[in-house]
């Protein structure tokens, strides 16, 4: 469709060549002397075709829809998303089109700007992920997170450019003319772990949340240290001395870089929830408040030479808890909604660009250069990785196991930000830079691939410990608090300021300051009680629905008949009341969502009626075989 | 460790005032303890007999060192080195630990009652909540408990309480 576009956009183009000057001189009165058709009168046109009028938006709808279509062709054939991660076919798709395009035209397709993809691609995924991160469990891995992305991409950077270094010294290869600062920079661009291919990946995997948490948050946290080296040896590379000041400069840049990246992220994060406190009058644009605010996060740390990513995923995990309590219901579900569809076409639209890019006249293989970069890739994350772990495992409580350690390295892959990165250098700088293309599109096509396909055979071979969905319980969720402040208080008795006694003094200062300020109606929460209120709700709406109001008692009545006693519950009516929690307990709203992005629960409608027709299939048999009824029966109260 | 047993010995020396026992007051003296919802749980966990490994039931007055750093191996991290049946045992210790915390009369069951008192003990920090609610959260969770445990019941059963294997299963 595009090659036919293009050709009759050469044609519009001549036709309204001619069209323009007269529209011009129509404009400006005088008479028409159009260059080409001199003197030809141009009758009134019955049918136009103008394509560069609306050539671009034309062309971006066309790639949005293109992409949609692909990943639906994917999902017909069932099996196919569980062998071949999506993320594989795309790249496939837009090979194909790419061939396509260099062959009708003769010329590279077009390349993905790199700017196209740091400020409009980039942002939505890193927000998507940010926003339904699980923060509890990345707080409680923070340092081994943090030890991973900063030092662990450092030692990959440096081992992979000077590895690299000593490889182009060899003569025999021909590339004698790379320089050691250039091998540091190709370096740094290719060990930053890619957040949009690990979430590619993993999400279909199921590994244990801790070890997706790890794996994750290095990709992101990583961006920090990535943008500081690729920045540092790009300006290495351009100047003629570098002085011992301008290591330590980079030093502090990368806290700069890392810690105001936060810091923007947080702030906005937090204008944004207090934002939010007043638009209980304008429901209907309070999702764009989120947008906005986390997009405006990203670009002004962009502005700063700051951690765009780390700023946006920043403020997405505070407005998370603040803007859902203030937002109503409906607006919940469509920021829940429109952030996984912005993402989703996102990751889709970047995997096909990579494939499309890939064609073209801008390569040049060495088999020496692009072989060793693999081996070296995957050599110093595997060393990386065995090496750190035995260090942080000193500090952990639960050490990591080999299993998780083989998943972490195993789980680092590369994508589109190495990919973007590399386009982005000057080519004056590097002449050989057509070289590094190559060599990165190897390495990711490698990881995406051959990694991406044969990591969930090898999960199921090693027997790594799965994400278990179970439903969210009441009786959990009061055994953790319990464990919580035993532990807290434990750790109060012993004096030891450990991680509970930190992350209680975070909950008093939120509770005494930030909620009052934050929340518009502010109770003080307790996981526990909101639980348990929505499964008194939704049982409540269950209930007047199926019309079976009278026949069931809700636990509330039922604490009443029990005052003072202290005889355990009767069999029929902890029937009852099991009857009432096993079936509610699916349709709660997961406020820690799990992480898979592209399946939202289940639409309760549907749900809700195959559980109606249950219901009253059950009522029916219920209502033929009891003989008592319980003494009392007061209408459901939510 | 070593470092480790040095730390709790400064700290015991602190909460005691240089005695050689600890009474229930002196843990009035931590600050922090205060604002724990089930403070007085933890307390009394200390000088529960049955976590101490002494043969009798009942409360201590007081403990010495060894007692309050009996108390404190509960929370050992797991060791790498350990066979199945080890960790096994080892986790039914800690899960013993707690299961004494719950269970307040030292019947060996964990009743509605009890369970309730646990509820309304976590939630005793939030003044907006009545009562009622926190009777319907423990029974529904005692609910959860029974079906996980029992099953289907028949019409005649009654439901005791949680025993330990249930807790366990649980």
């Amino acid at each position: 469709v595009l090659a036919a576009l293009a050709a009759g956009a050469a044609e519009a183009r001549a036709t309204s060549e001619g069209q323009l000057p007269g529209a011009a001189a129509m404009g400006t009165g005088t008479p028409p002397s159009p260059s080409g058709t001199a003197f030809e009168e141009t009758r009134l046109h019955v049918f136009t075709l103008d394509y560069p009028h609306v050539q671009i938006p034309f062309e971006i709808t066309l790639w949005i829809l293109l992409a949609s279509l692909a990943k639906i062709g994917f999902h017909l054939y069932h099996k196919l998303p569980s062998i071949v991660p999506e993320s594989c076919l795309l790249i496939l798709v837009g090979l194909l089109l790419g061939g396509i395009i260099f062959g009708a035209e003769e010329k590279s397709p077009p390349v993905m700007n790199s700017d196209v993809f740091f400020l409009y691609l980039l942002p939505p995924i890193v927000l998507d992920a940010g926003y339904f991160m699980p923060t509890r469990l990345f707080f409680e891995n923070f340092g081994t997170i943090f030890w991973y992305a900063v030092v662990g991409t450092l030692w990959n950077a440096i081992g992979i450019g000077i590895s690299l270094y000593g490889i182009c010294q060899i003569s025999a290869f021909g590339l004698t003319d790379i320089t050691l600062l250039q091998n540091l920079l190709f370096g740094s661009l290719i060990s930053a772990v890619d957040p949009v291919a690990v979430l590619a990946v993993f999400e279909n995997i199921h590994v244990n949340e801790q070890l997706y948490i790890l794996v994750f948050g290095e990709s992101l946290l990583n961006d920090a240290i990535t943008v500081v080296l690729y920045n540092l040896f790009k300006s290495f590379c351009q100047m003629r001395t570098i002085k011992v000041i301008d290591i330590f400069a980079g030093i502090a840049n990368f806290f700069i870089v890392g810690i105001g990246g936060v810091l923007i992220g947080i702030l906005l994060g937090f204008v944004a929830a207090f934002t939010t406190r007043f638009t209980h009058k304008i429901r209907v644009i309070e999702p764009l408040f989120v947008f906005l605010y986390s997009y405006l996060s990203y670009i002004t740390a962009e502005m700063f030479h700051l951690s765009g990513i780390m700023a946006i995923t920043a403020c997405a995990m505070t407005m998370n808890k603040y803007v859902e309590e203030n937002v109503s219901q409906k607006s919940y579900t469509t920021i829940k909604y429109f952030m996984k569809m912005l993402s989703s076409v996102s990751e889709t639209l970047i995997f096909i660009f990579m494939g499309v890019s890939t064609v073209g006249k801008n390569h040049e293989w060495n088999w020496a250069f692009v072989s060793f970069t693999l081996l070296f890739c995957l050599i110093w994350r595997a060393l990386g990785v065995f090496v750190l772990t035995q260090i942080i495992n000193v500090f952990r409580t639960i050490p990591l196991t080999f299993k998780d350690q083989f998943i972490i390295a195993y789980g680092g892959l590369r994508g589109a930000i190495c990919f973007s990165l590399v386009f982005l250098l000057p080519p004056a700088v590097f002449p050989r830079k057509k070289l590094f293309i190559t060599a990165v599109i190897v390495v990711i096509f490698f990881t995406v691939f051959i990694q991406g396909i044969t990591i969930r055979p090898l999960v199921e071979f090693l027997d790594v410990k799965r994400s278990n969905k179970k439903q969210p319980a009441v009786s959990e969720e009061i055994y953790n608090r319990f464990f919580d402040h035993v532990k807290t208080g434990i750790e109060d008795v012993c004096g030891h300021w450990g991680h509970n006694f930190w992350r209680d003094k975070f909950k008093k200062f939120d509770n005494k300051y930030l909620r009052r300020l934050l929340i518009r109606e502010n109770q003080p929460k307790s996981s526990i009680v909101s639980l348990y209120k929505k499964l008194e709700i939704k049982h409540a709406i269950e209930m007047a629905e199926s019309g079976m109001i009278s026949k069931v008692p809700s636990s509330v009545s039922l604490s009443d008949y029990h005052e003072g006693k202290i005889k355990p519950l009767s069999p029929t009516e902890m029937e009852n009341m099991r009857e009432i929690l096993t079936k509610n307990l699916y349709q709660i709203r997961h406020r820690t969502m799990s992480y898979n992005r592209h399946s939202l629960a289940a639409d309760a409608g549907e749900k809700q009626a195959k559980e109606i027709l249950i219901r009253r299939r059950h009522s029916l048999r219920e209502s033929l075989r009891k003989t008592n009824s319980l003494s009392r029966e007061r209408p459901v109260l939510a | 460790t070593s470092e480790q047993i040095e730390h709790l010995h400064r700290r015991f020396k602190q909460l005691s005032q240089d005695q050689l026992t600890i009474r229930k007051e002196n843990f009035d003296s931590i600050p922090d303890l205060e604002f724990n919802p089930i403070r007085g749980k933890i307390v009394h966990a200390f000088f529960d007999k049955r976590n101490l490994r002494q043969e009798s039931d009942g409360l201590a007055d007081e403990i010495n060192f060894e007692d309050f750093l009996t108390i404190m191996s509960y929370f050992r991290p797991i060791e790498m080195n350990m066979d199945e049946e080890q960790l096994d045992r080892f986790r039914k210790e800690k899960l013993k630990f707690l299961f004494h915390m719950y269970d307040s009369d030292h019947d060996g069951k964990i009743t509605l009652q009890e369970y309730r008192n646990v509820v309304e003990e976590l939630l005793s920090g939030n003044p907006h909540l009545e009562k009622e609610s926190a009777r319907s959260i423990a029974d529904g969770a005692m609910m959860e408990a029974a079906s996980i445990c029992v099953g289907q019941m028949g019409p005649d059963q009654v439901y005791e309480g949680i025993t330990f294997e249930d807790f366990l299963k649980v």
